[in-house]
């Protein structure tokens, strides 16, 4: 059952391309209908639960997931599985871009892919604010932080501390 | 010393950034480029790039590659398990409580709160690097052209980075 939650998450992370987002429909595609481990529900608690706690979502879900199969070692083997690809595909990256850093070509491709790189921060950036909820009257509390963080090098540390303080006091109101 | 300080700086980047990926992109920045200045604002976009070209969380895919830069592959095994421990403690405690957290209104408030502060550091972060990868009119193009094309056209990330490696390796001047 391990070997199989670690090949499960292997697989999952070897061939999503993109970050949690791409990885979140093929993640409970294999974990609810193929192998059945838990229900639809349980899963869309659990990506809430992923998308609260700090970190990676795409491992927050995998120990939600592996936890649920089979406790703490199932929590290992589904971490295990979905940081491997990673890891191994991106030494074998860093070890090639050392070498070939230099190189006229390799200069030219990123000409365009910083760019590039810039807008596929901003599209995401649209999507996360449209689902966080944001509007006229509470769009000054994340331009605040924008500029706290970008023009004052304020640490986000502090900011997120303030932020947990407030919203505590907030609902305790 | 420098193995210890990467270890705790990834953890602190895992244990503070709110909301995915991309808010551990800011929390990056913040803390490798202009807090310690282990890479340049240009080498960031570069890990960036890479990050999302490779399978995996990209989150994930950062922290190994700034770790083998700096200090190989020793390196890169503890930046990743720095920024996916406080994922392992924390999560571990919601994932055994979630259905009881989930009704409490303190829970909701700072997580809703969160999410609008995770908006605010991703657009900081969007500005710092946009001043370094966009500044003439062949960076603007691109720019305008790869926004349309995954916001209104749906392309996906994946092939619109290689779309645009092509494209500089043929058009680009170094």
């Amino acid at each position: 059952m391990l070997l199989k939650i670690f090949l499960t998450f292997l697989k999952i992370g070897a061939f999503t391309i993109g970050g949690a987002y791409a990885m979140i429909p093929l993640i409970k595609r294999e974990v609810c209908s193929r192998q059945g481990w838990i229900t639809e529900e349980e899963f869309l608690d659990g990506l809430a639960a992923a998308q609260s706690c700090p970190g990676p979502i795409a491992v927050n879900i995998s120990i939600y997931t592996g936890y649920h199969v089979r406790g703490k070692a199932g929590m290992f083997a589904a971490v295990l599985g979905t940081i491997l690809p990673s890891t191994i595909s991106i030494i074998l990256i860093a070890i090639l871009f050392r070498q070939y850093a230099d190189q006229a070509l390799v200069k030219r491709a990123f000409t365009a892919l910083n760019p590039a790189v810039v807008a596929l921060i901003a599209v995401p950036l649209i999507q996360m604010a449209k689902k966080s909820g944001l509007n006229l009257k509470n769009a000054w509390f994340p331009l605040a932080i924008a500029l706290c963080v970008g023009l004052l090098n304020i640490s986000p540390v502090y900011l997120i501390l303030v932020t947990i303080a407030y919203a505590v006091f907030e609902a305790r109101k | 010393m420098m193995l210890l300080n990467m270890l705790f700086t990834f953890f602190k980047i895992g244990l503070f950034s709110f909301g995915g990926g991309y808010a551990i992109l800011a929390m990056i920045q913040q803390e490798v480029v202009i807090k310690n200045a282990w890479l340049t604002e240009a080498e960031f976009v570069q890990v960036v790039a890479i990050s999302q070209m490779t399978p995996g969380p990209i989150a994930i895919n950062a922290a190994t590659f700034i770790g083998y830069q700096k200090a190989g592959v020793i390196g890169s095994l503890l930046c990743t398990l720095g920024v996916i421990l406080p994922s392992l403690m924390i999560m571990l405690l919601i994932t055994v409580s979630y259905l009881k957290l989930k009704k409490l209104p303190w829970f909701q408030q700072i997580f809703k709160r969160l999410r609008l502060l995770s908006v605010g550091l991703i657009a900081a972060a969007l500005i710092m690097i946009m001043g370094n990868a966009v500044k003439d009119w062949y960076s603007v193009g691109i720019f305008a052209a790869s926004f349309l094309l995954t916001w209104r056209f749906k392309l996906n990330p994946f092939t619109m980075l290689i779309a645009a490696a092509i494209f500089g390796m043929l058009f680009g001047s170094v």
